[in-house]
């Protein structure tokens, strides 16, 4: 085991095991929860892939989130239960680039550990459980539906977006997941729930020995196939499919989005520069320190939640700016012309340096959340970043690199518009 | 991790927290108010004009610039509503001052500020500024407007105020809109003047090194009166179920049903009902999870929640129109199973063990093991953690089972499209 100290000095032992999975264990004296994320790099975007015997394979919409609900049920019941009798709760989500798995408990942490190791290495999978999981999936969606956040976003991307999977809603659709059957989730599951392609991070206060000793027998008995996972990725253009999208749903009052299509970095520390110069950039324009947002906010136009981020990965990178607004059309002129404006004056040396500090400043809270830091280790490990280097990539950004980005990645000429109305 | 508690002026007390566990500083400030038609809508309006600028950050631009040279500090304020009072809550948190450079100087900055937030406001010819007035006026209507936008929220909101037409608890955290509507500046600000003089205030700070706390709030610009004596919450026992169905434009139905119990935090058997809402709906191990998702495979959620003060249990859940009759007779069965006794020893310790590591898991997050407080201090009756897990540990089976006896279903509410069958 390798040990590194965090910023707050906090010791991380780190391994990679003989089957490829990394291991990372942060011990975090003092504290009376402990934490497990076991996740595969596994998600929406993984919607084509070529299999050895059965070539290049398309699967239904929404299948990496089904396995994940799936994954809960055992020969024996429910994983619920099992984590139950140790005071543990146990979850799990599916986003664009992973699938993870997830409990935090006070005791029992070996016991709670070796189960979740054992139930993400154990698909139960019948004709007639998938069938009920569709009735709960279905709920899940029709809620999602009602969801007006979950529907503008999903439509900005479908404006901003011709090929690209992120397109698809990480759950499906009510109609897509009609086609998922069991021998579909096995394919899937034996291509990317393999070591090499996953990642374990464990926090809390434990001796970081006797749970690597865990882990790795827990490993030993796994009977994975190894095998190569050759991902399909359509291009996708650089213009956006729609420029301006409008839908009507049962709200109080209109929403607007802007979202601008941003270059594609495909890891390391380019990305992590990329994230939070970016992120740093719209924090100047849309945070209730910015000018622009007093402005707007002073003529009634936004209310607090309008704001402003950037999303970046190893497929993607997008901005998206907005919230609720009596007048999208007039909000959208405001918009188009602070980034412009923004460009033209370009970022003083002294702002960059308090959008720093801020910077700093909320990476060192984050520390206090186990579950965030945890989820932001797999999320960084995955995009090929580190989140032990964000301090230092924030330090040492500087003004012109942060004007580079702002004249790249805020690019109007790559922008769609995605609007709710009031029926 | 207890906190201690130091007295700042007649019905002020601060607590504090002194660990260096964390990587932040937190300080959080509760002014307590009974909930009433007459001033619901100024209570939660207040602290939204508050956070516009004081005397000598009079701009939210200039408050938020200040914040963030502060190395990303967060100054804010909203409004809660625990049984029947309604408080306004303002807090700031930074990051613990060991950690950055001069740490004792943004401590006292950021402290100063929010002292200034609460108690030396932006004032004008005698009253709140006209324009932040006029617009937060206008923000806090539209705020309650967009409670259609959450339809679960929405859906348990209407439920309870259907329950509660003649209680206070019926009324909505931040005002119904024809109260706001009707807002004076003069009468908020005399509201204002009222809450910060005479109104019961509890601050709770977390955090390394607080020893500077007590001078540091001291110094703030309070002037106060006498002390407010608040209501104590209101109980119903004359109950009549209802069942009330509205129709809107949504994809997904939303059962809610409201029940009374026979327990509130001061009854000596409180905990015995906590156990019972456990084990009805709040865990993946309870019986509406098991029976009406697992089981039945109608919703994806579904659970029970307890408000502790006035002793109401409110089960929620997303179904497929059609499926209303046999969610309902689902819910009904699992309510009457556990009032005849129908409680295993897996349920009732899995239900214990899972209460407990909640509470224990409160003192790893600095807002959580702030806000566990709340309904202590509503109640007069401040508990420490391991108060209530020695409790929650001596629940029987019996016991839970008396509880579970106490709820009465009261309001049977249902939001579903126009095209909904029932």
């Amino acid at each position: 085991m390798q040990l590194i100290r965090t910023i707050t000095n906090e010791p991380l032992y780190h391994e990679i095991l003989g089957n490829g999975l990394p291991v990372y264990i942060l011990q975090k004296p003092g504290f009376q929860k402990k934490y497990a994320v076991f996740a595969t790099r596994y998600g929406s975007l993984d919607s084509e892939f070529e299999v050895a015997g059965r070539g290049i394979v398309k699967v239904p919409d929404g299948i990496a989130h089904f396995l994940e609900h799936k994954l809960f049920e055992e020969e024996e019941g429910h994983v619920f239960q099992r984590f139950a009798q140790f005071g543990a709760s146990v979850n799990a989500y599916t986003s664009y680039n992973l699938t993870a798995y997830l409990f935090s408990t006070i005791e029992y942490f070996p016991e709670a550990l070796t189960e979740l190791l054992r139930f993400v290495q154990n698909p139960y999978l019948t004709a007639e459980n998938v069938d009920k999981e569709r009735g709960i999936i279905e709920q899940e969606l029709r809620m999602y539906d009602d969801n007006p956040s979950r529907k503008i976003y999903r439509n900005l991307l479908n404006a901003l977006y011709h090929k690209h999977p992120i397109r698809i809603d990480v759950s499906g659709t009510v109609e897509s997941i009609q086609d998922i059957t069991v021998d579909l989730l096995l394919e899937c599951y034996h291509l990317f729930y393999q070591p090499a392609n996953m990642a374990l991070v464990v926090i809390g206060d434990f001796d970081p020995h006797q749970i690597m000793d865990l882990i790795k027998a827990q490993m030993e008995s796994w009977n994975y196939q190894a095998q190569e996972i050759k991902r399909i990725f359509p291009d996708e253009p650089d213009t956006v499919c729609k420029p301006w999208f409008e839908q009507r749903m049962n709200i109080s009052q209109p929403r607007y989005y802007l979202g601008l299509k941003g270059t594609v970095r495909h890891s390391g520390r380019e990305l992590l520069k990329q994230q939070f110069a970016v992120n740093m950039i719209w924090h100047s324009l849309a945070a209730k320190s910015s000018p622009v947002f007093e402005r707007l906010y002073n003529s009634g136009l936004i209310n607090d939640s309008f704001g402003a981020s950037f999303q970046a990965a190893p497929r993607y990178a997008f901005s998206v700016i907005g919230g609720e607004t009596e007048d999208p059309d007039k909000l959208d002129a405001a918009i188009r012309e602070a980034i412009t404006e923004l460009k033209r004056k370009q970022i003083s040396s002294d702002l960059v340096e308090r959008l720093k500090r801020q910077s700093l400043g909320s990476y060192f809270a984050a520390h206090n959340s186990l579950d965030y830091l945890a989820n932001s280790f797999i999320v960084h490990l995955f995009n090929g970043t580190s989140f032990l280097d964000v301090p230092k990539v924030i330090e040492s950004l500087t003004a012109d690199e942060v004007n580079q980005f702002l004249q790249e990645e805020l690019d109007l000429e790559r922008s769609a518009v995605s609007v709710l109305l009031p029926e | 991790m207890d906190f201690i508690r130091h007295q700042i002026a007649d019905g002020i007390n601060l607590y504090l927290c002194e660990t260096d566990k964390f990587t932040t500083l937190t300080v959080k400030v509760f002014v307590q108010n009974s909930l009433t038609a007459e001033t619901a809508a100024a209570n939660a309006l207040i602290p939204m004009v508050l956070v516009q600028g004081t005397r000598s950050n009079p701009t939210r631009l200039s408050l938020a610039q200040k914040m963030e040279n502060l190395y990303g500090s967060a100054l804010g304020a909203d409004v809660a509503k625990i049984g029947e009072r309604q408080i306004m809550e303002f807090y700031f948190d930074m990051v613990a001052p060991h950690l950055i450079p001069n740490g004792d100087q943004v401590l006292a900055e950021g402290l100063a500020t929010l002292g200034e937030l609460i108690t030396d406001p932006l004032v004008e010819n005698g009253s709140f500024k006209q324009e932040y007035f006029q617009q937060e006026k206008t923000n806090l209507g539209k705020l309650v407007d967009g409670l259609i936008n959450d339809k679960r929220a929405y859906a348990v909101w209407r439920a309870v105020k259907h329950m509660c037409k003649d209680e206070p608890f019926g009324l909505y955290k931040y005002g119904e809109r024809e109260q706001i509507d009707q807002l004076q500046p003069e009468f908020v600000y005399q509201q204002y003047r009222r809450a910060l003089a005479s109104s019961p205030i509890d601050i709770f700070a977390v955090g390394p090194k607080l020893d500077q706390l007590p001078d540091m709030i001291r110094a703030w610009q309070w002037q106060r009166t006498t002390v407010q004596q608040l209501p104590p919450v209101t109980t119903k026992r004359d109950i009549r179920e209802q069942e009330i169905h509205e129709t809107r434009d949504v994809q997904q139905a939303v059962l809610v049903i409201c029940c009374r119990t026979e327990q509130q935090y001061l009854s000596p058997d409180y905990y015995a009902l906590m156990v019972a809402n456990g084990v009805l709906g709040v865990y993946p191990h309870s019986k509406l999870f098991l029976n009406v998702r697992e089981k039945a495979s109608l919703a994806y959620y579904v659970g029970s929640s307890l408000e502790g003060t006035k002793g109401l249990i409110t089960i929620t859940a997303g179904i497929a129109p059609q499926a209303y009759q046999q969610a309902v007779d689902i819910i009904r069965e699992q309510v009457a199973a556990m009032q005849a006794g129908s409680i295993t020893d897996d349920e009732l310790e899995r239900t214990k063990i899972g209460l407990i590591s909640g509470i224990r898991s409160m003192v790893d997050d600095p807002g959580s093991l702030i806000d566990r407080n709340l309904i202590g201090i509503v109640n007069q009756e401040l508990r420490t953690p391991q108060t209530v897990m020695d409790s929650i540990a001596a629940v029987t089976k019996e016991q839970v089972q008396q509880a579970a006896q106490g709820i009465k279903l009261d309001t049977i509410y249902f939001l579903s499209g126009p095209k909904g069958e029932n």
